[in-house]
Parts: structure tokens; sequence; C-alpha cells
């Protein structure tokens, strides 16, 4: 059996290690000249940045990549991060950390409520695992249960941070999936390595069990017949397949297809694409000689302007900078409205950061967006419309075709998971 | 080497820029130090750069 994948992402490798080591021949294609697509490492001035990820797996060695890391054989160490902080600040009352901060783990973010929301909070937590809510987004769901805007915040650098989207964006369904998800597969961790160390990883894999990754080599048309796919052309060349796993997203995907997906028959799936949003992020990578988080556990900022969070790496893996430097990285979602005014949200970012290390000595290495055709999520959580396509033997993987409360890269991994079901059974 | 609307300011070209010649702030800018070796388009993610021959 022969199987072809378009493009070398997380999504994409995954699926050849998989696929290679259940004894199809695969052979990827990729269009740039690196693999690894938004998860790998860029060199910068010494530092290990990267093309997307913050270089952490939302669950880390727990959860459903490192899980399929191991069953295809993949050799990667995964460190655990310490406890997620909260920024907050210290005067009850104050709405920035102008006036000083202080950081509390994450599990007391109840601590600032009233006693009677408190109260409330620690039945929900309790009853919600039980008793799921539904039928609404997340931040309309919490004003249903406790007036305190800290809530919403909190909802806000939490969903920003991790599925860069606003509270207002995600269904509470997704949510409750991605807490039972947390509760299931643990916290976050940190590759060895970064990113890199995780698509080099699978590179072996696919090596050792005779798959082909081919780069600077781009699909230009997948190739269907009677309703099922029967290879790619690339270069004006037809290379036949039994199965085709992309990894660009259902809409570039059906672009591909072409004619193939015209008619009635598809005009339901077509208009489904229409309706999917990519999330937009700015990243910005900062450079200090003296830690400026101090531990490895993810910053929550809920009182920032626009930065939701922030990660220093280099408290796992000291190579991912030149000696003796670390490196801290910030995310701030951007609102849709605000894609085309992204130099006004960027100066916005670097004022936060202001706030957040006042008389701290850092410089910025490197400011990175990233919005619809590079974007941070493919389907904004909780829209994604599973792995399958109209066509028989096309499928679809990575972040434009997550599983069910996988965060970013989990959710990649339950993709590949549920779409490696599909054709190995 | 010209930077069309396409770019997103990922950054991408900026790392393999040998010349540090990119300056990225929502979108890349080439800057003098540009010698137009060509070196980062095929890089960018989005196909957006375009170099004249
Ligand atoms: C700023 C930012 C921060 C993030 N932080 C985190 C994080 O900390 N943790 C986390 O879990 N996730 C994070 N993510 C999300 C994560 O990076 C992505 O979900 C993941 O990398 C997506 O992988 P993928 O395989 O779906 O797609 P991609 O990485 O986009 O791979 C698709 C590949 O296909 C190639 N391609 C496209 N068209 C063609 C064609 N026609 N022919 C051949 N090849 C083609 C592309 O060049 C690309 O290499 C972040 C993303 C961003 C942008
Ligand atoms: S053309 Fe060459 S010098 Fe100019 S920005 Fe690109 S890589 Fe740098
Ligand atoms: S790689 Fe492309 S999209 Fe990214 S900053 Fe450079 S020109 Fe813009």
């Amino acid at each position: 059996m022969k199987a072809i994948v378009i493009g070398a992402g997380l999504g994409g490798l995954l699926s050849a290690a998989r696929l290679s080591k259940a004894g199809y021949a695969v052979e990827v294609f990729e269009r740039l000249p690196i693999t690894g697509g938004r998860f790998t490492n860029l060199e910068y001035e010494g530092f290990q940045l990267s093309s997307g990820a913050f270089h952490m797996f939302p669950h880390g060695p727990g959860g459903p990549l490192a899980r399929l890391l191991e069953e295809v054989g993949a050799d990667v160490q995964i460190v655990r991060s310490g406890q997620t902080a909260l920024r907050v600040p210290l005067k009850k009352g104050s709405t920035d950390y102008g006036a000083g901060f202080r950081d509390i783990p994450f599990y007391d973010f109840p601590a600032l409520l009233s006693n009677k929301d408190r109260l409330k909070t620690a039945f929900l937590i309790a009853s919600t695992r039980k008793n799921r809510p539904a039928g609404s987004t997340l931040q309309a769901w919490i004003k249903t249960q406790v007036k305190d805007e800290w809530l919403v915040r909190l909802a806000d650098s939490f969903c920003g941070w991790s599925l860069s989207l606003r509270s207002e964006e995600v269904p509470v369904e997704e949510v409750f999936e991605i807490i039972e998800n947390l509760y299931r597969f643990g916290g976050p961790g940190v590759p060895m390595g970064g990113c890199k160390g995780v698509i080099d990883a699978l590179e072996a894999v696919i090596a050792a069990n005779g798959g082909i990754i081919r780069t600077k080599t781009e699909v230009s048309k997948i190739l269907v017949e009677n309703g099922k796919v029967t290879g790619v052309l690339v270069n004006g060349e037809e290379h036949e397949a039994d199965q085709v796993i992309s990894n660009i997203g259902h809409a570039a995907t059906a672009g591909l297809c072409g004619e193939a997906l015209s008619g009635e028959k598809y005009a339901g799936y077509l208009e489904m694409l229409e309706t999917l949003q990519p999330s937009a992020g700015i990243k910005i990578c900062l450079s200090a000689a003296e830690p400026l988080i101090g531990h490895s556990g993810v910053l929550l900022t809920p009182y920032a302007k626009r930065i939701n969070g922030i990660n220093e790496v280099t408290q796992v893996d000291p190579k991912l900078a030149p000696p003796g430097r670390h490196l801290t990285m910030s995310h701030q979602h951007v609102a849709p409205e605000n894609v085309k005014d992204l130099e006004a949200e960027i100066e916005l970012g670097l004022k936060d950061l202001k706030a957040i290390f006042p008389g701290k000595k850092y410089e910025v290495l490197l400011i990175q967006s990233y919005h619809d055709g590079w974007p941070v999520n493919r389907a904004a959580s909780g829209t994604d419309p599973g792995n399958e396509t109209p066509i028989t033997g096309l499928y679809v993987v990575g972040d434009g075709a997550k599983g069910k409360g996988g965060i970013e890269v989990e959710g990649v991994a339950l993709g590949v998971a549920a779409t490696m079901k599909k054709i190995l059974g | 080497m010209k930077i069309n609307e396409n770019c997103v300011g990922c950054g991408q070209c900026a790392s393999f820029c040998k010349k540090g010649a990119i300056e990225v702030l929502g979108k890349a800018r080439a800057t003098d130090a540009c010698i137009e070796c060509g070196i980062c388009a095929p890089y960018c993610p989005v196909r957006a750069i375009e170099v004249q021959v």
C-alpha cells in the first residue's frame, strides 16, 4: 500500500511515521526547504526561536502527542513544566500591574473571589465534571454563574494563551473537554531540543521505516477518479497512491481537488469550509541575562492589556539560548478586527511587557505574527470539521482537523490518531 | 527583492537571511543591507517574497 502525505508539518510527519511503521510505502511532499511547518526551530542570533509554537506540549509527557510519539518509536524527552502561575495586582480592585503585583499558583484562582463566589466556584468545579455545561460560549456561561470580572479575565488569558481565542469565542463544551483532559493528562511540558527535537525524531523513524521526505516539492493538485483519490500532481508528474493524507487544512485541500469537488453532492462540505476561521496571534521573543520568569511554568497575565501568557523555555533546556542567556516568549491573541493593525497590537504588547517586567533588563529579539494563511490555528478550537473529506481515501490532519478537547498540538495528535484508526483499523 | 501583501510577519525569512537584512514588525521589510541574493525567498510559507532576476 502506498500513502502520500502533503506537507511535512507535525501532523504530516506523525502520519508518515505511523503509516510507515504499519508497512505502508510513504512519501511526504513539502513545499518549503525545511520540514516541521509551524513546529520547528528557527535559529536567530544564536537562539532557537520557533517557526510557530512556544516549544511546548500542552499536556507534557502524559498527553496524546507524547503517547503517539512513543507509539511510533520517536525518541523525544519531554520535561513537565512547573506550576502555571497567575500574575495579579497587589491591591484588590486595581486593574493593571502599575502599583505592584504578586504571582499565585493557578489552582489558587478562587482565592481572589468573594466568599460566596468561592463557594459557588468550588461547587461548580465538582458538579461540572458530571454535568457538563453546553450550548453557549465560555464567557456567556461564566457570566450566568458568577458575576466577577476576575473569572472572565482569567478565562480570556487562558484561552488566549492556549487557543489564541477570547473566552467569548470558545464553545463552553470545548473548554470542559480541555479541563477534563487537564485532569487526565496533566499540564504542559517542553521537549528537549525544542520543537525541532520532535521533528528530528519523527524524521528518523520515517527514514528507518523506508519512508521518503521530499522538501522544496509542492503538490499542485490532488487527483481524484469516481470520488476516490488516486494520487497527486507534483511538478507536472503524477504520483499514484492508495491514500492521501493532507496536512494543509480542509480549505487548501479542497482547493487542490479543483473540479473534483464541484457539483451539488459537495456543496454542503464547501459551504462548511467557508465558516472556518483561523486564529491570529503575536509572539514576542525576549533575550535576558537574568531570568524574567524564574521558573519553568507558564506565567499567565490576566491583567495585561494584550499579552495572555509567557514562558521561559531555557528553564528546561538551556541550550535553546546561547550560554548565559534566557529565552522568554510572550503570546497575545489578536482579535479578527485587529489583524489589519498589527503594528498597534505589537506596540500594546511591548508596553505590557514593560509593566509585567518592570526594572528588568531584556532585549527584544524578534516579533513574529501569525494570521490567515500561516495562522496560530487553522480551525479555531471547537470548530474542527474532523479528518474525513467527501473524497474516499483523502484525509486531512493537522490543526485544521484537531480532535475534540485537544489544545493545539495535542489536538493535532488526537486527529492523527483518529485518522490512523480509520485507515489501519 | 520585494515583499508583497501576503506577508503575515512570521519572521521566518529573517532567520535565514545571512545579512541580517530583514526587519519584521507585523510585516517584513528589507533594509539597505539586502544584497538581493534571494536566499530568503523559498523559506516564506505564504509566498510573499518576490525576487527579481
Ligand atoms: C505563534 C504560535 C504559537 C504556538 N504555540 C504553540 C504551543 O506552544 N504549543 C502547541 O501545542 N501549539 C502551538 N502552536 C500551534 C502549533 O504550532 C500548530 O498547531 C502546529 O504546528 C500545526 O501543525 P500542522 O501539521 O497542522 O501544520 P503546519 O505546521 O502548517 O504544516 C503544514 C505544512 O504543509 C506545507 N504545505 C502547504 N501547502 C503545501 C503543498 N501544496 N505541497 C506541499 N507542502 C505544502 C507547509 O509548508 C507546511 O510545512 C502555536 C502556533 C503559533 C503560530
Ligand atoms: S535577498 Fe538575501 S540579503 Fe536580501 S533579505 Fe533575502 S536573504 Fe537577505
Ligand atoms: S517569511 Fe514571508 S510571511 Fe514570514 S515575515 Fe518573511 S516575508 Fe513575511
